[in-house]
């Protein structure tokens, strides 16, 4: 039954902050194992459709549907559960500054999917295990590297058995040096055979794990495709003009 | 007048006064503890309630915040309990009513705290599921209410000075005493210096226990503000 639906289709996006459109009738869908790459210059709407996708921001129009059925968002209850099955990783990791590692992960199986303490805290060790974390768990936020920040945030993102990533530039807050830890966490998941969609700059990194690149600008896909041709063959002259200087950048920096 | 004659004033007066530590005490404690449990719910609904829930909690802040202690005292005292024909003892009402006006304070001490954290927090307690009630009490509120802390120690030092303004009422509370002890004698300088020096050292002793609070509470790795220059 659910092999036949996409995981997860947006149809007809549209977002308006008072004048200005920031989203103009987008869709997409993204098929079980997909991995998807937004693309587009900064202001281009890329994270406000990662932030609508789970209802972060309620958008004007358009509708959403998850393994066939339509997400019902007035429903809370629906809502919470769907979130849940949508894991966000965020820019600036967006910890609980108040809770160690640990509880970082184990407080949304607790106080959300209501599991015994103890086993959400076995829970959250594999977890945290998973994203080579083992020996912070007692750790703060405060007292980690923005790396293990954000590899704590997957983590607590993974332990509600997301069957979706959105991946909302996930290195970009990130010390040049500790980029490859995170990217490193994100292709695991990718090897596993999770479910993403991913806004990044790094489009080296995104071209050896996407399937497909989607050119975002000015609120709408321009172009989709695979990586190498969206990045050398772009049809649209405004994808290539983008594409080009990436490429001049991407070469540039070795 | 002589010292001598003042230190036995203050020496005869002391078990009559002493008692009224206890006294000031409970009320400062009484409306703080009123104060804090309305004002968590009141900056509550004034950051996340909608506009005429947060109208109306400006509304309330105004009123306790605009209207001085002593005339709020009489008013309810005198005014509103007597004309319903309710009793209560002075010390209940002297409870109520600063924990009334407290109350409005530590919403708005409470409100900057939650205004101050971080948005992302919030959003990512919503993204794992989270309905904003649970994101509010176990994401929200544990951060803002350490942050209130430093504004809690203010907030602590002002009810224990207005608390004396209770005589009034007739509450028997360290001022009343003193006062008391200073018409019997005629030992006005002594006495009160002894008043303002039991105020002095229960703010010292209640600012200390905040600063202590404060230091266990702290979350890790938060570097101190002060002292770091």
């Amino acid at each position: 039954m659910t092999n036949q639906h996409p995981v997860l289709k947006a149809e007809n996006i549209n977002k308006r902050y008072g004048n200005q459109e920031i989203l103009k009738g987008v869709s997409f869908e993204l098929n079980r194992g997909d991995i998807k790459c937004l693309i587009g210059p900064s202001g281009s709407g890329k994270s406000t459709l990662l932030h609508c996708i789970n209802f972060l921001v309620q958008f004007d129009e358009g509708r959403i549907w998850f393994n066939g059925s339509e997400v019902n968002y007035a429903r809370k209850h629906d809502l919470y559960a769907y979130r849940q099955k949508i894991g966000m990783i965020f820019q600036d990791f967006n910890l609980f500054d108040h809770l160690t590692a640990l509880r970082n992960v184990q407080v949304g199986l607790v106080r959300v999917r209501k599991m015994p303490k103890k086993e959400a805290r076995n829970r959250a060790l594999v977890e945290l295990e998973r994203v080579g974390l083992k020996d912070h768990v007692m750790k703060y936020p405060a007292e980690l590297s923005g790396g293990q920040k954000q590899r704590v945030s997957i983590a607590r993102a993974l332990a509600m058995d997301p069957e979706v990533m959105l991946l909302d530039e996930p290195t970009s807050a990130l010390d040049p040096e500790l980029i490859g830890e995170v990217h490193s966490v994100i292709q695991d998941l990718a090897r596993g055979g999770m479910t993403m969609m991913l806004v990044t700059h790094e489009i080296g990194f995104a071209g050896s794990l996407a399937k497909e690149f989607l050119f975002m600008d000015e609120g709408v896909i321009l172009e989709q495709g695979p990586p190498e041709r969206i990045l050398s063959n772009a049809e649209c002259d405004r994808t290539r003009e983008f594409c080009a200087k990436i490429n001049q950048l991407h070469r540039g920096s070795g | 007048m002589s010292s001598s004659q003042g230190l036995t004033a203050i020496l005869e007066g002391l078990p009559y006064i002493l008692p009224g530590i206890g006294v000031t005490m409970t009320v400062v404690g009484g409306a703080l503890s009123m104060g804090l449990l309305l004002g968590l719910f009141l900056s509550v609904l004034h950051v996340y309630g909608n506009r005429p829930t947060r109208r109306l909690v400006g509304i309330y802040v105004w009123f306790f915040r605009g209207i001085p202690l002593l005339v709020l005292l009489f008013l309810f005292y005198f005014g509103i309990l007597a004309s319903l024909q309710i009793e209560l003892s002075p010390f209940l009402v002297s409870i109520i009513v600063l924990g009334l006006i407290s109350s409005a304070y530590q919403s708005q001490i409470i409100r900057g705290a939650i205004l101050s954290l971080p948005e992302g927090q919030l959003k990512a307690a919503r993204a794992i599921g989270m309905s904003d009630r649970k994101a509010i009490a176990f994401i929200v509120l544990p951060q803002a209410l350490r942050l209130a802390i430093p504004g809690w120690t203010n907030e602590y030092t002002i009810i224990m000075k207005d608390s004396a303004v209770t005589y009034a009422l007739g509450v028997a509370e360290i001022m009343a005493r003193c006062n008391h002890v200073a018409s019997r004698t005629y030992q006005h300088l002594w006495v009160y210096l002894l008043a303002g020096f039991l105020f002095l050292a229960l703010t010292y002793v209640g600012t200390e226990v905040f600063r202590i609070v404060e230091e266990k509470v702290r979350i890790k790795g938060y570097a101190r503000q002060e002292g770091q220059w």
